[in-house]
């Protein structure tokens, strides 16, 4: 009996052995010298991506990998500088790994994860980061971004620099602090909540998700936002006014100028409001079939 | 020989001198909607013939209107960007049943665009393992936007029949095929293993 409970213990310190061993982490750094302009391509499967943008000519990366993780590829040649988390093929193996890149803050950076959360800082090139189900949080510093996922949410955060703005995702919600410039963001069923300081052109779509836009305008800029079933409620102001046009097929539509809106066709269903603020320089056109919509030129 | 000019009657000197509309003598709209409500009854073989003229007049009003869905849809996904290559990828070899991505009379429109028809077909032949690929939580959202879409559809497709001229709708529809297709082509990329979407 003793030497069963002894054999018994054995085994046990045995296999906890063997699961602490499995997921220990393991750490990984590199540092690259690379062009201060250059392209950084990140691919990380699971886990999280963290850069930031410095003012060095140089890559550093550190990544802390789970087990099952077969290793991380740096190279860099010809300004162009590539950072892959290799993980094995098979379906359901492989660790998650938490990488933290820095990079000159003047470089083009294009991220990639599947199941892997997203996060830049202080990165003034083109941003182009893909995800999955990551979710993805990007910083705005005046040059073009382009966030996109399947289920993962979407978040940026800029400081009112002009910029080309596309942010696209299936399900997943968007938001938007601070942008500016020209903005494009579409999402099946997921809400978009959107804050642009001074916007030229705003293209917003969803199916059933809801809208909320609160932004200001430049002089002769567009807005266009269409939803099937789902709630638009717009609050842009414009220095030179706008042009509005807002179409339901069965929606209700309501705004804050004491404007009313009228059937669409004499005999069909259909309501619309159409409109002048201000001196109509600008454009607003929101359409919907059932979603309610409220248009109001005040933030 | 010309006929002496009519003083009395008004010159019309320029376009915006004619009236913006010309309405209809009176209400037309409950004698078109009691004859869509009998559609059944003329499918059923009880149609009179002025009626049966009438029909086909409205199904090849809706059938040009498909032909205008159809290519704006061929339109957007050939030259926005985003748009698929090559969509051919392997048959499910588990042969399972995919997402309920019904084929509407709308569908059937797009057929005659041979192009789209095969993207589409290729993405939806595949969809089932390219969800299967996918993280679960994720597999189950991207399996609720589809049910979304398709209700958005079946939504806009039942509006159309009650107003099948409606430009409103027929453009929302435009924008929930081009959805569909997106969120095909997504996550027909989305589970290429390091390619990314």
């Amino acid at each position: 009996m003793r030497i069963a409970m002894r054999l018994s213990g054995a085994l046990l310190l045995l296999l906890a052995g063997a699961a602490a061993s499995a997921s220990a982490e393991q750490t990984f750094d590199r540092e690259v010298a690379v062009q201060p302009r250059g392209a950084v391509d990140i691919s990380n499967v699971s886990g999280r991506i963290e850069v930031s943008g410095w003012e060095r000519a140089e890559v550093s990366v550190h990544a802390e990998l789970e087990a099952g993780v077969e290793r991380v590829d740096v190279s860099s040649e010809g300004g162009h500088t590539s950072i892959k988390v290799l993980v094995p093929h098979a379906p359901g193996h492989g660790g998650e790994v938490r990488l933290q890149v820095k990079i000159p803050q003047e470089s083009e950076l294009n991220v990639s994860g599947v199941s892997a959360d997203i996060t830049t800082t202080g990165v003034l090139g083109v941003q182009r980061l893909n995800a999955v189900s990551g979710n993805v949080t990007a910083e705005l510093a005046g040059a073009d971004v382009e966030l996109k996922t399947v289920s993962g949410n979407l978040h940026l955060k800029g400081r009112g620099q002009a910029a080309r703005l596309r942010l696209s995702t299936v399900s997943g919600d968007v938001r938007v602090e601070h942008g500016a410039g020209d903005f494009e963001a579409s999402t099946v069923n997921g809400t978009l909540i959107v804050s642009l300081d001074s916007a030229r052109s705003v293209r917003v779509h969803t199916t059933s998700g809801d809208v909320r836009f609160e932004g200001r305008l430049t002089h002769g800029a567009t807005v266009e936002a269409s939803t099937v079933s789902g709630e638009l409620n717009v609050h842009a102001s414009a220095d030179g006014g706008y042009a509005y046009e807002v179409s339901s097929f069965s929606g209700a539509i309501s705004d804050c100028f004491n404007a009313s809106p009228e059937r669409a066709s004499q005999y069909g269903p259909g309501s619309r409001l159409e409109g002048t603020r201000g001196q109509g320089a600008g454009h607003v056109r929101l359409k919907t079939m059932s979603g309610a919509v409220q248009l109001c030129d005040r933030l | 020989m010309t006929s002496p000019p009519d003083n009395d009657a008004r010159k019309v000197t320029s376009l915006r001198e004619l009236p913006q509309s010309l309405e209809p003598p009176h209400d037309l709209w409950p004698r078109i909607e009691a004859q869509l409500t009998d559609i059944p009854d003329a499918a059923a073989g009880r149609a009179t013939p002025a009626r049966a003229g009438a029909m086909r007049a409205r199904w090849l009003a809706v059938a040009a209107m498909l032909a205008c869905v159809a290519t704006g849809v061929w339109i957007g996904r050939s030259f926005l960007p985003g748009a698929p290559g090559s969509t051919a990828g392997p048959v499910s070899a588990n042969n399972q049943v995919v997402p309920d991505l019904r084929t509407t009379a709308f569908d059937a429109a797009y057929v005659s665009d041979p192009r789209y028809a095969q993207q589409r077909a290729a993405l939806v032949r595949t969809l089932q393992a390219k969800l299967a690929a996918l993280p679960p939580p994720a597999r189950a959202k991207v399996e609720a936007s589809l049910a979304t879409i398709e209700k958005a559809k079946a939504d806009l497709e039942q509006a159309l029949g009650r107003d099948p001229s409606n430009a409103l709708l027929q453009e929302l529809l435009v924008n929930t095929y081009q959805d569909e297709m997106r969120v095909l082509s997504d996550v027909h990329e989305a589970s290429d293993p390091g390619r990314g979407i």
